[in-house]
């Protein structure tokens, strides 16, 4: 039976390349590679150690390198970071993405629900009745941040396509740096609205389910290229940055990459075309042209 | 009140003292405990709003400059979970315009809300100021930065646990000394009655001495260990003995008294009877000799007879001690006649000579009882004769004027020795009756004494003594007299 078979080969196999590492490549490493530095941003769940933990072992591994994971309060921090060459490789927005473009190439795009999309949401409290988001009128809003594409700029799109800046349409807004703080304010109260990521916030559907259940969607946006992993085009043709590349399209194959997908309830990685962020780019070109 | 207290029983007494000394201490222990309680509470609750202030306006005072609502949450939101020792309730954060920026609970403070007039005035002087009606303490700290206020974290704290650990103490306070009071009672009631058995037992032998029966303490009742209270019924003890001697001996006293008295009665009486016996013989001899001649015949006759009433006096006198209504003829002249007559035999064997001076008024008979007054004066006479040398001469004067009588007795002897003189005048004759000297002036002292009359011994110009009796007119006539 074959597919009893080759997983006990795969461990094997792994077993032996992890022992090789283990005996011949600290040295080495420690001495004379500088590491691998990969950027994170507030995207997805970063706070979680054990995913970190994860991820860092399995790129390691595919690597041969020590890797650095690099996170920063704000999406603009990591954007600059990685648009000035100074980390190999980051998880960024799409909106970022858009706006640096010619600076940067894309890595890989992860697959959510079998596709490398998402959506924006609209939220407000649970008990509130609003029959769309035009209820949401005079709020005091909360957006991710100012470089999120799902927390910020789909909700600023939309506004400018209704000819309305977020100054004016709610009385207050300020920004959580985090679509996990977007959820918290609303539930708590502290905003009456927010602007979040729809799959972050359908993870914490799952893991967080006590306060999900005190906001509700108010608003679905169309599909929109999911957050991908970007490179500096500086880095072009650099081995690690093509390593990583193909690191991430086959996490779905391996054990490790296995419990990192699975820790973030992703598919996985997938080398996608740039036009998937498009959409994206136009919104930008939106929110520009009302001013 | 202390009359009131007084009345209850010392058995009650202390116990209830001391539970009162208990409550007084408790109420002072439990102010003092629970002054230091709430002062130890208020430095505690102080030093931890401090903390709880400093660690929350240096994570907030960034935020506050960029007037970052959600950073401020944040910070109010971690701060909570990290500060339970100080349970705050409520912490608002504003900015330097006064609206608020993040509250902990921002459904009951809406961020941007203009903050409420009432927490601000809601301050004292102190640093967490406390409001009991409510359980809650209120602190604020002004958000410095670079020396202008960019903002303020106004605090509300449950304090509750501060005065349910107040409470739990006082009760526990109370508890205690509650416990303490009822046990010191009770063993202040049980030493006290104890202590007090002992005297029970003394109040019990000394009511029944006062009935009467005066009966020591047995020895197995005097308790071998308390040497105070063993010395107390001992010294009981000593005391019954001593009232015991005294009983049996004043009992013993009395016997011979009554002996005496027999004697002196029958001594007395013989005495009465031997001296007109003399008279009698003599009278008796001159019959004899001269019976033929008739005056002689009839003086001797009359004279025996007149002694013969004398003895019957004498026995009337002594028999009147069991039978007082035949001395009571009143006295006449007859009687001091009678006396001198009664004498004479005596005073010519003595060759004395008596002075004779009576002035009796113009009754026959006085108002005192007769029978009396002659025994006492024939006694006086008998003894003025034995005293007064051979040859001497003696005296008497009777004088009835006015309400009484008064009768001088003289002599020429040495004078009465002052123990014997005593038996007349001193107020109590009783010391030297009991030396069983001078029985004839017994005799006179117990009339004197009976007629209501009194005594004095006197010096007499030219030597020899005088007897002067004086002895008051009866009122009026007895019903009883003879």
């Amino acid at each position: 039976m074959p597919t009893h078979i080759q997983p006990g080969r795969r461990t094997v196999l792994k077993a032996a390349v992890g022992g090789f590492a283990l005996l011949s490549f600290p040295r080495k490493l420690l001495a004379e590679v500088a590491p691998f530095q990969f950027g994170l941003t507030p995207v997805f769940l970063s706070n979680d150690l054990e995913l970190l933990g994860h991820l860092r072992a399995y790129l390691s591994a595919k690597l041969d390198s020590p890797v650095e994971l690099v996170t920063r309060r704000t999406y603009q921090e990591i954007t600059a970071l990685l648009v000035s060459g100074e980390i190999h490789a980051a998880w960024i927005c799409g909106y970022p993405y858009v706006q640096y473009k010619a600076d940067l190439d894309l890595v890989a795009t992860p697959v959510w629900h079998g596709k490398p999309l998402y959506q924006s949401y609209l939220i407000a409290a649970a008990g509130r009745t609003v029959d769309d988001w035009h209820g949401l009128a005079g709020d005091v809003h909360a957006f991710s941040d100012p470089d999120s594409n799902s927390g910020f700029l789909v909700t600023r799109a939309l506004l400018a396509e209704n000819k309305a800046l977020p100054e004016a349409f709610f009385k207050r807004t300020f920004f959580t740096y985090g679509h996990r703080n977007v959820i918290r304010a609303v539930a708590s109260g502290l905003a009456q609205s927010g602007s979040v990521d729809g799959y972050v916030y359908e993870v914490m559907r799952e893991t967080e389910p006590d306060l999900v259940k005190q906001t509700k969607i108010v608003r679905k946006s169309e599909w929109l290229g999911f957050p991908p992993v970007a490179s500096p085009k500086s880095l072009a043709g650099d081995a690690r940055v093509r390593a990583l590349q193909q690191a991430l399209v086959s996490m779905n194959k391996d054990p490790e990459g296995m419990k990192v997908l699975s820790l973030l309830r992703l598919d996985g990685f997938a080398a996608t075309d740039p036009s998937l962020f498009d959409t994206i780019a136009a919104k930008v070109e939106t929110v520009r042209q009302f001013g | 009140m202390a009359q009131r207290l007084r009345a209850i029983p010392v058995s009650y007494r202390v116990p209830v003292m001391v539970a009162l000394l208990m409550v007084v201490i408790s109420a002072v222990i439990s102010e003092r405990v629970l002054d230091r309680l709430s002062h130890t509470q208020k430095t505690y609750l102080d030093g931890l709003a401090e903390t709880y202030l400093d660690g929350l306006s240096s994570a907030v005072v960034p935020a506050v400059l960029r007037q970052d609502v959600w950073e401020v949450y944040d910070a109010l939101d971690r701060s909570s979970s990290s500060y339970e020792a100080l349970s705050p309730v409520e912490t608002v954060v504003t900015g330097a315009d006064g609206r608020v920026l993040a509250a902990t609970d921002p459904t009951r403070m809406a961020t941007f809300s203009q903050l409420p007039d009432s927490y601000r005035k809601r301050y004292g002087p102190g640093i967490v100021t406390i409001d009991e009606a409510t359980s809650t303490g209120f602190a604020k700290r002004d958000l410095v930065y670079q020396g202008q206020s960019i903002g303020t974290i106004h605090a509300t704290f449950d304090v509750s646990h501060l005065f349910a650990e107040r409470r739990e103490i006082l009760v526990t306070l109370l508890i205690t000394n509650g416990v303490l009071a009822v046990l010191f009672s009770l063993g202040g009631f049980l030493i006290v009655r104890q202590m007090i058995a002992p005297m029970r037992i003394l109040e019990n032998h000394m009511r029944s001495a006062a009935d009467g029966v005066a009966e020591p303490i047995s020895q197995n009742q005097i308790p071998k260990g308390d040497s105070e209270v063993a010395g107390l019924f001992r010294g009981y003890n000593t005391l019954v003995q001593a009232e015991r001697e005294r009983a049996n001996f004043a009992m013993q006293l009395a016997e011979e008294e009554k002996l005496s008295s027999l004697g002196r009665l029958a001594s007395g009486m013989a005495h009465e009877i031997n001296n007109p016996l003399g008279g009698l013989f003599n009278a008796l001899d001159t019959l004899k000799k001269h019976g033929e001649t008739p005056g002689v015949r009839d003086t001797s006759i009359s004279l025996i007879e007149r002694g013969l009433a004398g003895i019957r006096d004498v026995v009337e006198a002594a028999l009147s001690t069991y039978r007082p209504e035949r001395s009571h003829r009143p006295l006449s002249a007859d009687d001091l006649d009678d006396v001198r007559l009664l004498l004479k035999p005596e005073l010519h064997r003595k060759r004395q000579r008596l002075d004779w001076e009576i002035i009796w008024n113009d009754m026959p008979e006085l108002p005192v009882r007769g029978g009396p007054v002659r025994q006492a004066v024939l006694n006086l006479l008998l003894n003025a004769s034995t005293v007064t040398p051979e040859g001497g001469a003696l005296s008497l004067k009777a004088n009835s004027s006015g309400d009484e009588l008064n009768i001088e007795i003289g002599d020429h002897g040495p004078g009465i020795p002052p123990d014997i003189a005593g038996i007349l005048v001193d107020s109590d004759p009783g010391p030297a009756v009991r030396a069983g000297r001078g029985l004839g002036l017994w005799m006179v002292r117990r009339v004197v004494d009976d007629l209501g009359g009194s005594a004095a011994i006197t010096k007499r110009e030219g030597g020899g003594t005088a007897v002067t009796l004086t002895i008051p007119f009866e009122r009026e006539t007895k019903s009883n007299a003879a």
